[in-house]
């Protein structure tokens, strides 16, 4: 069993959707796999197709319309699966809260592990939930 | 017999075979992420070198999931397909001596039906999983194999006139005995064949069958888990195939001083296949993707006329 969990926290394949953000938050987690950031250090890669991945990098508010093709790409991804959202929409619904067609935070809509403050977080920031993740795998779930 | 066993699962064979293959994509990585002003993996094991097998074994233990619109035969098969053939096809490289662990006379072309296999298979796979993806990755996987196909046979032919041999260990027999590499005589062989391999791999210039910025994952968006483990795997094993053929049919494959010693040869075989693995990831990094169509058509127009100019140098010469 463990040595499935070490490979589980060395290898977090990750994929990116955004669920309807002003791209400000898509931008830094771009930025945290530049050679600056890279973190193919802890053994992150990104995949195109949620079949390959075990992250899902949530970036923007979840809004009415996106909701079910959100749930529809969840289902998508294989167990074990972890979600992180990234910046304060993806929390919470941001500067869009109290929109009518904005749900106020991911949470509402699928399971969330991790959450990444800022408007955009910086990449550091990423890392470190990514980070926490980790170590929330390590401690067993 | 038992010792046989023993052999094709210790040591020339799969156990040894799984470690080059990890090894080489950590090497791959590693260099890749140098080349990019990147670190790479590095904290799993020393310097990432576990990295490969962690992904693996991560694989492995992950859910497969099957779509049920797939065509489930195939989509089972391919997988296992791509990776025992890919394990068949290094039994005919000649790693431990000059002698490889099979051999018989007209190999090479056995070696090159082979190659053709994987990608008929790569195209098999995209076209089951019955995804949108899948199928224009699987289609230019097919496309693709009509542009290097022809230029890859005819740049293994070159060595094979030199030695007067179409067997692999005899080739590399020739080289090892007369101690002239094929290499000096097809420089320009051993180019159209490192390009060749690049597109057999899928790798960047011609990772088109996978152009994850346009097609998801290509032909692999609908594998995951298990499935997907072998798959990499495969692709592993066919670089340490695309390396090892490489080594043994233009470098002398585990020829140079001492090779008769054992072990001396292996170390030979080791490092000129870890130089050319450098050399792919070099041009991997060099490069940005082709187009399908210049891809096909770059191949017909450029490689073909080249390697044919390479024979018929080849026929002056020995006359
Ligand atoms: S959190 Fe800020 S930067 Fe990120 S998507 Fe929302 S508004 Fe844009």
């Amino acid at each position: 069993m463990d040595i499935i969990k070490w490979a589980r926290i060395k290898s977090p394949w990750v994929f990116h959707f955004n669920a309807g953000g002003c791209n400000g938050c898509d931008i830094e987690v771009l930025a945290s796999l530049i050679p600056r950031y890279d973190i193919e250090r802890f053994g992150m890669i990104l995949r195109g197709s949620p079949r390959h991945a075990d992250v899902m990098l949530l970036t923007g508010t979840v809004t009415r319309q996106i909701k079910d093709r959100l749930i529809r790409i969840y289902e998508q991804m294989a167990e074990p699966k972890f979600v992180m959202a990234i910046g304060s929409c993806a929390m919470s619904g941001g500067v869009f809260q109290n929109c009518y067609s904005v749900y106020e935070g991911a949470d509402k809509v699928i399971p969330v592990d991790v959450y990444v403050p800022g408007c955009p977080p910086r990449p550091q920031a990423i890392i470190d939930g990514a980070v926490k993740l980790l170590q929330k795998l390590a401690a067993g779930k | 017999m038992i010792i046989e066993i023993l052999k094709l699962l210790i040591i020339p064979g799969i156990f040894f075979l799984f470690t080059l293959a990890l090894f080489y994509q950590w090497l791959d990585r590693r260099f890749l992420a140098r080349l990019q002003n990147r670190r790479g993996p590095m904290h799993t094991g020393s310097h990432g070198t576990l990295q490969p097998l962690a992904d693996f074994i991560k694989l492995l233990a992950k859910e497969d999931i099957e779509p049920e619109a797939v065509d489930k035969p195939v989509f089972r098969g391919v997988p296992i397909l791509l990776s025992t053939i890919s394990i068949t096809a290094l039994f005919f490289i000649p790693i431990w001596g000059v002698k490889a662990f099979v051999h018989f006379e007209g190999d090479l072309i056995f070696m090159t039906f082979l190659m053709t296999l994987i990608a008929i298979l790569a195209f098999l796979g995209g076209w089951s999983s019955t995804n949108r993806f899948s199928t224009i990755g699987g289609l230019r996987a097919a496309m693709q194999t009509l542009g290097y196909e022809v230029p890859l046979s005819l740049a293994f032919i070159g060595p094979a006139i030199v030695a007067k041999s179409l067997s692999i260990s005899k080739i590399v027999e020739w080289q090892a005995s007369t101690g002239i590499w094929a290499i000096i005589l097809n420089p320009l062989g051993f180019g159209i064949a490192i390009i060749a391999l690049l597109a057999e791999l899928e790798k960047v210039p011609f990772d088109l069958p996978e152009a994850e910025t346009e097609l998801v994952a290509g032909w692999q968006t609908e594998f995951s888990g298990r499935k997907l483990a072998l798959l990499r795997f495969a692709f592993d094993l066919e670089l340490v195939l695309a390396a090892g053929l490489i080594t043994s049919l233009f470098l002398g494959g585990p020829a140079g001083p001492f090779y008769n010693i054992p072990w001396v040869g292996v170390i030979w075989f080791f490092i000129k296949t870890t130089i050319v693995v450098l050399i792919l990831s070099n041009l991997r990094g060099l490069f940005a993707r082709f187009r399908i169509d210049q891809m096909v058509s770059g191949c017909w127009k450029y490689l073909v006329p080249l390697a044919i100019i390479q024979i018929i140098f080849l026929q002056l010469v020995l006359g």
